[in-house]
């Protein structure tokens, strides 16, 4: 008996998606400037690599950990991480039994871990909280090319047209390729079906994309994509209304306390991983 | 800018153009005149060069698309070749045929904003704000432009545009892919900017009753050259010439033409039925030429005909929606019952959204129903997988391109009989493909065809299957008459093959001259199962969906027949027989 389902589908990924690229959940980092929520971003990406101190890299972790609560991370990205922050962590321990490791060496590969955790948790909880707009007008006003600004909200746009043809695509393989006779052993015919059937369904879905594409460069030099490539007005009218208030600065001054905090914590109660 | 009154908008001279690496011109020796505040028809069969002309008037010829460029354009008294894109873009808008490729911005008012903050003009807030007033799309200005319908993407492109605050508008075909009702609404935003603003605008057109309602003048392009550019009565006039070249005249033209010879060549319904009155009703007292009476040929019923053939479907108290972004559960079918049977043509239609496309889909078993039961020859849709249900069922999509899995029309004709493994894969294709027409072209990426082509190929791949149940969701949209044509005429043709045919539809046209049966879905919920002649006849309950009855149904009307014709030969014949009998 098969049944509709709001609970983990594709239908449900496909919202998902939709509600992580376009911050439609609100939160703590939602309503800030963008350009300090890259700078709180950049903050958590670079300190971690400072330190081999775990109880600062932890204490790091906490305040990511809180604030990706705050920013309310939707459960499909927050599933994917922890699923692969376990894996992780099991296979660090499988690795240190293996090769015979003792307890600094799972340590040694603690940290790592650490490390790259906080920084995923830093960017889910910015780049869940900066919708299309946001994300790309912080980046134009922090010099970076034209292209590649217009190129992340380009693709936000595309996002859900994509997904949608993405899933026809699918499902017209899955009513017209021949049926399977077997699942075979653990269903591995159907693993192997379906991967074959997402690798297919890229053909038709790049072709329909470069058809689609013909018509929006044209669109972009009549509205002056390239003649803005060239001056300058349109840049500075583009970030007129990117204003910091007194509410950002306190976020990016909390957010450095709770990094000396951390550090002094560190210090205070030091739990070192050799040399790592 | 320009001082001089006269200038015209447009002035082409001695204009020929040839796209690198082609082996013929696709514009040869063109001259026309378009003058401020027109609004100009471009009409002409495919290939004939419409759309490459038009996009020598923005500059995107010869700037953009670089080729051999004989003799001038000039806009509003400026060569094209003095000016670049950008800045022609403030003079001529451009709104594509695939309007939807042409936003690319995340919402509506960004997109509005995005020309005038590119250019750097100070005041581009107003303009923006401006452009949202003048097409009514204010309200729409904060959504994502891929959560808006197609007639309202349609606006926010022209917005976006008019933002530039051009003196010249060009629109590609936006019947094309919008429904009846959006498509009126574009017509009526544009003639109000005509009226308003005095914009000159100029609409590429496949369909002659949009030409004639609206276009002052008319432009009628073949072999890459206008034939003539005429006043749009006298173009409509000329009902041979417009056939020769594939746009056949609307219907009131055609009737009247035959019925009324000496009248005066009407553009709309009222003009038509104001003309058939004078010339009829006046003389001898009698009760006029054109009393109420029955078809010829089709039974009187006025209601749905008595269920007869077996059932090849069911839907038993189906309710089914699904989760929007919000997180909310958007209900698109309530208790909804409905029985197909063996031997039925049904049309299904309803507006935007009333969920004609959903009630396909679950037919198909891609999607079962939350609530109720849907059976495909008595089989239960939750029982077995889609896969399964194919044997059975075929959908085909709106959008031919969907359809294309494969490399080319062949592979994706074969494709459902060869995985089923059967013996004779090849002769079916073989039948199929030569019973559309495509043999030719087979071997070509379906991609690549035209519009026409496309649709045949995806009835190919759906005859391959061989189903009991077909659904076609909008087939002939998109189409040019002929085309259109041929497609109904193969619809027609399928009747041996397959059990049970449903077409979701906007185009009346097809309802009237295919279906037996028309189920009008509203929000969700069956409000009428009947006849096409039935339907058009309530026009109450056509207005209450949105639905435009075919030209010659509302002439007609107007006239005081009940049933209505539902072709052109239909009202014809009613005349003669009554005509015979008054005799």
């Amino acid at each position: 008996m098969r049944k509709e389902r709001d609970g983990i589908s594709v239908e449900w990924v496909k919202l998902e998606l939709l509600r992580t690229a376009y911050a439609t959940r609100g939160g703590l980092l939602a309503a800030r400037d963008p350009r300090f929520v890259i700078g709180w971003y950049l903050i958590f990406a670079v300190v971690p690599w400072f330190t081999h101190n775990i109880t600062v890299l932890a204490a790091l972790f906490t305040v990511c950990a809180a604030a990706v609560f705050l920013s309310r991370v939707g459960p499909l990205v927050l599933g994917l991480f922890v699923i692969g922050f376990v894996l992780e962590s099991l296979y660090v321990l499988f690795a240190a039994w293996l090769f015979g490791g003792d307890m600094s060496t799972v340590l040694a590969l603690v940290v790592l871990t650490l490390k790259l955790a906080t920084i995923s948790l830093a960017s889910m909880a910015a780049f869940v909280s900066l919708d299309p707009e946001k994300l790309s007008d912080g980046l134009l006003s922090m010099h970076a090319p034209a292209m590649l600004s217009f190129g992340v909200s380009y693709g936000y746009r595309m996002l859900p047209v994509l997904m949608e043809e993405f899933h026809t695509v699918v499902d017209g393989h899955r009513l017209r390729s021949a049926p399977l006779a077997a699942k075979g052993f653990l269903g591995w015919r159907v693993v192997v079906r379906t991967a074959t059937t997402l690798v297919q369904a890229f053909y038709p879905l790049m072709l329909n994309t470069a058809k689609r594409t013909r018509t929006t460069v044209e669109a972009l030099e009549t509205k002056g994509f390239t003649y803005a490539a060239e001056h300058p007005d349109g840049r500075r009218i583009r970030l007129a209304h990117l204003r910091a208030d007194h509410r950002d600065v306190l976020l990016i001054a909390v957010t450095l306390l709770l990094v000396a905090a951390s550090f002094a914590l560190g210090h205070a109660y030091p739990l070192q991983a050799g040399v790592g | 800018m320009t001082g001089i009154d006269n200038t015209p908008a447009i002035e082409v001279s001695g204009l020929s153009f040839r796209y690198p690496g082609a082996d013929r011109d696709s514009l040869t020796g063109v001259d026309l005149r378009i003058e401020r505040g027109d609004f100009t028809a471009v009409v002409g069969g495919n290939g004939s060069g419409k759309t490459t002309l038009c996009k020598t008037f923005n500059g995107l010829v010869p700037h953009y698309w670089s080729g051999t460029f004989d003799g001038a354009v000039r806009v509003m008294g400026h060569d094209t070749r003095d000016l670049s894109v950008g800045a022609l873009s403030h003079l001529v808008g451009y709104v594509y045929q695939d309007f939807g490729n042409q936003l690319v911005r995340p919402t509506a008012r960004d997109e509005v904003s995005f020309a005038p903050v590119n250019f750097g003009l100070a005041d581009h807030r107003e303009r923006t704000e401006e452009a949202l007033e003048l097409l009514g799309v204010t309200h729409l200005a904060d959504r994502f432009t891929w959560q808006l319908s197609g007639g309202q993407q349609h606006l926010v492109a022209l917005a976006a545009i008019m933002a530039l605050r051009p003196d010249v508008v060009v629109v590609d075909e936006p019947v094309a892919e919008l429904d009846p009702a959006h498509a009126d609404g574009i017509y009526e935003a544009l003639a109000d900017l005509n009226a308003r603003l005095g914009t000159t605008v100029v609409v590429i057109e496949h369909h002659a009753e949009y030409v004639a309602r609206h276009a002052r003048s008319v432009v009628l392009m073949a072999d890459g050259a206008p034939v003539w550019h005429l006043p749009a009565r006298e173009a409509m006039e000329r009902v041979a010439e417009l056939e020769r070249h594939g746009i056949p005249a609307p219907q009131v033209v055609r009737a009247t033409r035959s019925l009324a010879p000496w009248a005066p060549v009407p553009l709309t319904v009222e003009e038509a039925a104001g003309h058939l009155r004078e010339h009829f009703s006046d003389p001898g007292g009698g009760p006029g030429p054109l009393p109420p009476a029955a078809p010829p040929g089709t039974a009187d019923s006025p209601g749905p005909r008595r269920p007869s053939g077996e059932p090849v479907a069911e839907m038993v108290g189906v309710r089914h929606g699904y989760r929007e972004v919000g997180g909310g559960l958007a209900v698109v079918l309530h208790e909804l019952d409905l029985t197909l049977r063996d031997g039925e043509r049904v049309a299904l239609v309803g507006g935007n959204g009333a969920g004609k496309s959903t009630l396909m889909r679950l037919f198909t078993g891609l999607k079962v129903p939350r609530e109720g039961t849907v059976r495909v020859g008595g089989t239960d849709t939750r029982t077995v997988r889609p896969a399964a249900l194919a044997d059975r069922v075929c959908y085909l999509y709106q959008r031919p391109e969907q359809m294309f899995l494969k490399d080319n029309v062949r592979e994706d004709v074969a494709m459902f009989p060869r995985g089923r493994g059967r013996s004779d894969t090849d002769a079916l294709v073989a039948d199929v493909l030569d019973r559309v027409d495509l043999t030719g072209l087979a071997d070509r990426d379906g991609r690549l065809l035209s519009g026409g082509q496309q649709r045949r190929a995806t009835l190919a791949i759906g005859l391959a299957m061989r189903p009991a149940l077909l659904l076609l969701d909008e087939p002939t949209s998109s189409l040019d008459t002929a085309s259109r044509d041929a497609v109904i005429a193969m619809l027609d043709a399928l009747a041996d093959t397959i059990r049970c045919t449903v077409v979701a539809t906007h185009d009346m046209h097809l309802v009237a001259e295919w279906a037996h049966r028309v189920l009008v879905l509203d929000h969700g919920r069956i409000i009428a199962d009947t006849t096409p002649a039935a339907l058009f006849a309530d026009q109450a309950l056509m207005a209450s969906v949105g639905l435009v009855a075919p030209q010659i149904t509302r002439l007609g009307l107007s006239l005081g027949l009940n049933p209505p014709p539902l072709s052109v030969g239909e009202m014809l014949d009613r005349h003669q027989t009554t005509g015979r009998i008054r005799a």
